[in-house]
């Protein structure tokens, strides 16, 4: 019995000990000699098609390909950190990386706690998203109906008391909220839901994917993504700005943006100046 | 994504969810010894403090105490968040477990009949003598039931780990079934759950087996 302890201790300090060495903090590069910045690019994993996990593992999306191409630009080594989305400005301040850049809508609270924001890259509207045959085909139609919203996203200030849309989500029956979009769609899909509040793209990439769903684009709420860099970052941002506009001007940026087809280029702000 | 890839991105996370359930057995177990000492002194302050201790880590969220743990110190002294985020996660477990710990084995502790400890004085053992050799082997055997019962739970609490976005197994599970906008990943989430503890139960029960000497 001794030796199978022993044998179960060891096995769990080897096993420990290499989920301790794994992958030491950015600056390692740093070390060689020649100073190569590490830029941290703060995602959300779960936001398609702007940021989320491909078919083969990896991180990619939108921001993601051109963050990466930016930084190459720059000659800075590139990384992604998923935050945890409900507190991405904690993790931002934490160091835990450089920027949230990540289909993140510009808030006014935002440039009021003194963060450093971007030039607004992508207009984004919200949408309703209903079933084929649920007869709803304007936001009139949703009275008395259930409507669910990703807790956390800008369609939620929105219909949230003091929002925009404060007098509409009086009329709902319920106003549902869940904590990721995914939870959102099978609400509706199984009939727990009438009607979903969330972005124009991530509507769009669900339904390409999946049949008798509508989408019903009324001008609900416009809004602007950006990038987000702690208080100190003005110079970042700026080098960052820079990057981005250079590959708008050789044509990477649209190059990038042609595989996205749910991102609309008609709102992408640089490729319509 | 095909499943084999899904299963593989989602292994990656389980040695780190192994690596949160493992240390924080091994540093939970005799802080918990160590608390439930405090919690047993017969000096007032001593246990009523430790009692107090107890009472927040109990009557508190866990995912609570991880923000807390992870961030706290950054927020009230400027020290920078481990980039290693597995510590900061284990010891937020670690304390949590060890009250949980604490007051099962002082309920263990305080079932022993009075009677043994009198009749380990008159035999003259002295009292570290009569705890570590007659209290304590029996006190293990009675309360290893529940134990297993904290241990099962610890394995499923791991997924708490996502709060601080530490790259655990149901982490990545959640970051896949939103891109992929599919529920599969938590069906296999809850496969490797279900693995996972039934090696437990495994193990466990050969502990309790190999402590049932008088069957």
């Amino acid at each position: 019995m001794k030796k199978f302890f022993a044998m179960m201790l060891a096995l769990v300090m080897v096993l420990s000990l290499a989920a301790c060495g794994e992958k030491a903090p950015a600056d390692d590069g740093a070390a060689d000699g020649d100073e190569v910045k590490t830029f941290v690019m703060g995602i959300d994993p779960e936001y398609p098609p702007f940021s989320y996990i491909d078919d083969n593992g990896e991180y990619s999306g939108f921001d993601v390909e051109v963050c990466k191409a930016a930084c190459e630009l720059l000659g800075w080594n590139f990384e992604v950190f998923g935050v945890n989305w409900d507190q991405k400005l904690v993790q931002l301040d934490a160091m835990e990386c450089d920027c949230i850049w990540s289909g993140m809508t510009i808030l006014d609270s935002m440039k009021e706690a003194g963060y450093v924001l971007s030039a607004p890259y992508y207009y984004n509207t919200q949408v309703i998203l209903v079933k084929d045959d649920s007869g709803i085909t304007s936001s009139a139609d949703l009275a008395g109906k259930v409507v669910s919203v990703q807790l956390g996203t800008s369609g939620e200030a929105l219909l949230n008391e003091g929002g925009d849309l404060e007098s509409l989500a009086a009329t709902f029956a319920e106003l549902s909220t869940t904590d990721s979009f995914i939870k959102c769609f099978a609400d509706l899909d199984g009939n727990a839901v009438d009607a979903v509040f969330v972005d124009m793209p991530v509507a769009a990439a669900y339904v390409a994917e999946n049949e008798g769903f509508t989408i019903i684009n009324e001008d609900l709420g416009a809004e602007e993504y950006g990038i987000a860099f702690r208080s100190g970052d003005a110079e970042m941002c700026a080098e960052m700005e820079a990057a981005v506009a250079e590959l708008v001007a050789n044509g990477t940026y649209a190059k990038i943006a042609a595989n996205y087809p749910d991102i609309d280029p008609v709102n992408l702000v640089f490729l319509n100046d | 994504m095909t499943l084999m890839t899904m299963i593989m991105k989602m292994s990656e996370g389980l040695g780190r969810t192994f690596a949160i359930f493992a240390l924080t057995l091994i540093f939970s177990i005799p802080l918990g010894m160590i608390v439930a000492w405090l919690r047993m002194s017969k000096n007032r302050i001593i246990s009523n403090v430790t009692r107090f201790v107890i009472s927040i880590l109990r009557g508190t969220p866990l995912m609570l105490q991880l923000l807390a743990v992870t961030y706290g110190p950054y927020y009230l002294f400027e020290i920078s968040v481990s980039r290693n985020k597995l510590i900061p996660v284990v010891i937020a477990f670690a304390i949590n477990y060890a009250a949980y710990f604490a007051e099962i084995y002082r309920g263990g502790i305080e079932s022993m009949p009075v009677g043994q400890y009198e009749a380990a004085n008159v035999l003259g053992y002295s009292k570290m003598q009569t705890f570590f050799h007659i209290i304590l082997p029996q006190v293990v055997k009675r309360i290893m039931p529940s134990i297993t019962n904290e241990v099962v739970t610890l394995v499923k609490d791991t997924s708490m780990a996502f709060t601080v976005s530490y790259q655990e197994m149901f982490t990545i599970g959640k970051q896949i079934a939103n891109s992929q906008t599919s529920f599969m990943p938590f069906l296999v989430a809850g496969v490797f759950y279900f693995i996972f503890n039934g090696v437990v139960d495994l193990v466990m029960g050969k502990i309790e087996k190999s402590m049932s000497y008088y069957s």
